[in-house]
């Protein structure tokens, strides 16, 4: 195809064209093909304006085939334009309304309504879901509010609004595991309809919104400066920001709440446009709704002529087709902006090893509680003489995982951080964590069984199958940190999707699924935990050798070039390192979506800037924030079980929020 | 299936669950809460001391977790090509083996056959449709009930004809888009409680709901609960509830 286009673009037919008419001309194709084989041509006209609603042909026709296509074009639209307005609001090609916390408000609106106030939802789940959206994108604005909404503070605040909601949500599903299913099947993205009600619902305000893009035209296009040079000219940033998101975040909520959670469209498409020579933002505004429409549109027919024994619903199949595409595409894409370092407070120890000191003893103070407090039937209690052993080999596995897994999970940030010079930078959006779930989920795809060991392999060959993908996919560049992120972004989206979709099949070992996603020690045997200290006693050892590279990456490229680094191998050292920790934390703990992100930033923001103490600080904090973890979630609502992941996240997030809050002057 | 064989269980998982999904054999008020049925509380199963734990291992659950708590015993549903009322049956005898009620265990087998076979006369003196199990979690899919499930061999016990005929996955149901109920024509649907509230309101806003072929002429009936993966007390249940009315 790729000739065919090259031709024709020699030819005089523009790229954008193309784009939008190649998948749209196959959905049509599709779409024709499937409607002959329903309904004879001639009862078309008929069929849609006075359906015989008793023959089944004409009312599977008029209220689930068209009503079909008319949401699929309709949420590509919205997505697009969504996509492409706060890409360019925030001048980052990351954003989308996953990663600036809307569908997780939305998602943990809906969650709770469904489990506490289901009378809310009789009437559709569009306020809930609007409200959820808007709160959450409210809590990244007020975070991102002293630095005048600052890109990259938003994108920050974005993930950490997304992981605390995410894991709230997660937490509801884990304790009500029966009372979810509708949850699951909506979170995988589902456009299958039962009339008209989501046409009626999606259309007027995609209509109002497009409207409204083109109303606020110019004075978006001067976010196009720098933030000083458009308030120089009388604009005020923030409020245009306020106003754009205000529309994406709108109809970002209203996707969801019709059909679900659709991944990647309102990633891809803006990508997409701009990659067609999109340059200037109108073409975009215009471009990017008809490339997710087509898109959306083309992926659904095309799930729908390939047959499996469940159905496989939109939102996945974006994400599957989408991501591969995306790192297609990916050395094609321009550099963004580099992403500016999130100011710390100022205080810096000169004697970095009083607070390591004392952080160790607090560690040391947490396992020994872990260990040996606890809660039976009867009430809490220390340890008993007499409980003794028993409790120690349920107990001390769990623990020493959860260590493990932690300083792990720390190490691997904070080399990720300091390489990439990316805030956001963490395991998780490596892709390694991501890879790693994608091998235990094929694994559970092809066999009917449940075999540890074979799972554990599964994992380690994703971690590395999808290093192998990132690697490659970037290695243009000398593995530039921006494409690493995204490529990383485009593998942890496809497994997340992947995931979406077996929570949705209902099948009787997603309860294991969902406890592993969740980050549960419940499982930890003996050899587990000796593996992982083991492997967490390498990395320790081995991660203070890389100090003076992590010194010296932070300040730029050229800079590290001109003191002598080869930036290639340098990195390459450090990926392997950052996979060795990821994947075995991973195998053990499953893809936790906290530590590995948050324990290098509370080091920094504790005064700990230098890489050796930021290690070693991070390891502590990861080690900590886990084993305090794991301990309130064996115990505070005994006899259930809270896994430790998503309590971290959930404890954790709004305390980094704190101090995002409190730092933002 | 401990409860069936007239046993009183110390605990067992998520006890509103059960009572939400399950229903019969109701649990004894003195059952202890042992936490989700994902990760029932080890610690306190160690504090219990029970004399048998009973579990469906494999799916997550590993029985090497509880061998040395307890003798362990595996009700391994849905584990090979045997249909799973047969399993039931085989099941239930080995259960009341080891739990030493072999006659209890005997009675069961016979009296869920005798359950279903009343259950069939009484259904064959009218006239029957084929019929459609589903289970309504939201309001454009169900889950629907087909080969390979409990269900479908009770069906087959009570000489009634499932309509769906399309693919199973391995536990014998498939999470389908409404609009495929138009495969069963003017079949009589079966859904089984419980129904949240919120998605039976929007289901009776739908368009396509109101007007398919197994809908439109007052066809569905709603019966309590019936857990799909349950054992011989569950597949009795189903027979008395479709034979009821």
């Amino acid at each position: 195809m790729a000739p065919a286009i090259a031709t024709m673009r020699r030819a005089g037919v523009p790229a954008k064209t193309l784009l939008v008419g190649v998948p749209a001309l196959l959905a049509l194709l599709l779409s024709l093909h499937d409607l002959t084989s329903l309904l004879p041509p001639n009862l078309w006209w008929t069929a849609l304006t006075a359906p015989d609603i008793s023959d089944p042909a004409q009312l599977l026709y008029r209220y689930a085939f068209l009503p079909r296509i008319a949401a699929s074009i309709l949420a590509g639209a919205a997505l697009g334009l969504a996509g492409a307005l706060m890409q360019h609001v925030l001048r980052n090609p990351l954003a989308e309304p996953t990663t600036i916390g809307t569908n997780a408000g939305a998602s943990l609106a809906l969650a709770a309504a469904t489990l506490y106030a289901p009378w809310l939802l009789a009437g559709g789940r569009e306020a809930v879901a609007l409200a959820g959206g808007a709160l959450a994108t409210l809590a990244v604005f007020a975070l991102a509010r002293g630095r005048n909404f600052s890109p990259v503070s938003i994108i920050v605040a974005g993930l950490v609004v997304s992981l605390t909601f995410g894991s709230a949500s997660a937490l509801l599903m884990a304790l009500n595991r029966e009372y979810t299913e509708e949850l699951f099947i909506w979170q995988s993205g589902s456009l299958v309809q039962n009339g008209d009600a989501a046409i009626g619902s999606l259309a007027p305000p995609l209509l109002f919104a497009i409207g409204a893009a083109f109303l606020l035209l110019k004075p978006l296009r001067l976010l196009d400066l720098e933030d000083d040079g458009a308030a120089s000219l009388g604009a005020r940033p923030a409020i245009i920001r306020l106003a754009g998101m205000a529309l994406a975040v709108a109809l970002s909520a209203l996707v969801v709440a019709e059909v679900g959670v659709i991944g990647f469209v309102a990633l891809a498409a803006p990508a997409l446009a701009r990659l067609a020579g999109a340059r200037r933002l109108v073409q975009r505004l215009i471009l990017a709704p008809l490339v997710g429409a087509a898109l959306l549109w083309f992926t659904d027919r095309l799930v729908q002529e390939l047959s499996f024994a469940a159905e496989v619903p939109a939102g996945t199949a974006t994400a599957l087709l989408g991501a591969p595409l995306l790192l297609f595409l990916l050395p094609r894409l321009r550099s963004a902006p580099q992403a500016q370092a999130v100011p710390a407070p100022s205080a810096r120890w000169t004697r970095p090893w009083l607070p390591l000191a004392i952080g160790l003893i607090a560690l040391a103070l947490a396992v020994a509680v872990a260990i040996g407090f606890g809660r039976t039937a009867s009430g809490w209690h220390w340890v008993l003489s007499a409980d003794l052993p028993e409790l120690l080999a349920l107990r001390t596995p769990r623990v020493v995982v959860a260590l493990a897994a932690g300083t792990l999970l720390a190490i691997a940030g904070t080399l990720m951080q300091r390489m990439t010079g990316n805030p956001m930078a963490a395991p998780e959006v490596l892709g390694i964590s991501g890879g790693a779930s994608f091998g235990v989920l094929t694994l559970l795809v092809l066999s009917d069984g449940f075999d540890r060991t074979a799972m554990l392999g599964a994992a380690l060959a994703g971690a590395a199958a999808a290093l192998a993908v990132v690697m490659l996919a970037a290695r243009r560049n000398a593995l530039s940190p921006e494409r690493l992120l995204l490529a990383g972004v485009a593998v942890a989206t496809v497994a997340s999707a992947f995931a979406a979709l077996l929570l949705a099949s209902g099948d009787p070992r997603m309860d294991f699924l969902l406890a592993w996603l969740s980050g549960s020690t419940y499982r930890a045997t003996t050899a587990d935990a000796v593996t992982a200290a083991l492997v967490a006693a390498v990395v320790v050892a081995a991660a203070p050798l890389t100090a003076r590279w992590l010194d010296i990456l932070p300040l730029g490229e050229t800079t590290a070039r001109g003191l002598g680094l080869r930036l290639e191998r340098t990195r390459a050292v450090l990926l392997a390192l950052t996979a060795l920790a990821t994947a075995m934390a991973t195998l053990v703990i499953g893809p936790l979506s906290f530590v590995g992100l948050m324990a290098p930033h509370l080091a920094r923001m504790l005064g700990l800037r230098r890489a050796v103490p930021q290690l070693l600080a991070a390891a502590i904090l990861g080690a900590l924030i886990l084993v305090a973890a794991d301990w309130a979630g064996r115990t505070l609502i005994f006899p259930w079980q809270v896994p430790a992941g998503l309590l971290a996240a959930f404890v954790g997030g709004p305390y980094f929020m704190l101090l995002m809050w409190r730092g933002r002057q | 299936m401990v409860v069936s064989l007239g046993a009183t269980p110390i605990a067992v998982g998520d006890i509103r669950g059960y009572g939400d999904w399950v229903q019969g054999p109701a649990l004894p008020q003195s059952t202890i809460d042992l936490g989700s049925r994902s990760e029932p509380n080890l610690e306190l199963l160690t504090e219990l001391r029970p004399d048998l734990i009973a579990g469906a291992y494999g799916y997550g659950l590993d029985q090497s977790l509880f061998t040395h708590l307890a003798p362990t015993f595996n009700v391994p549903f849905y584990m090979s090509k045997a249909a799973p009322y047969a399993q039931a049956q085989q099941v239930t005898l080995e259960l009341g083996e080891v739990l030493d009620r072999r006659p209890q265990a005997q009675r069961l087998v016979e009296s869920v056959d005798a359950t279903i076979a009343d259950a069939r006369a009484v259904l064959a003196k009218r006239p029957q449709k084929p019929l459609c199990v589903v289970s309504m979690f939201d309001d454009r899919h169900v889950r629907v009930y087909g080969a390979g499930s409990l269900l479908q061999d009770v069906l087959d016990r009570l000489a009634l004809t499932n309509a769906w005929t399309g693919a199973t996955n391995e536990w014998g149901f498939s999470t389908v888009g409404i609009e495929q109920l138009v495969a069963v024509g003017e079949a009589q649907l079966i859904s089984l409680d419980p129904i949240p509230q919120h998605i039976k309101i929007r289901i009776d806003r739908s368009s396509l709901w109101a007007n398919l072929p197994c809908v439109r002429n007052g066809q569905v009936r709603t019966i309590p609960p019936v857990w799909p993966f349950g054992g011989l007390a569950a597949a009795g249940r189903f027979a008395g509830f479709l034979a009821a009315a």
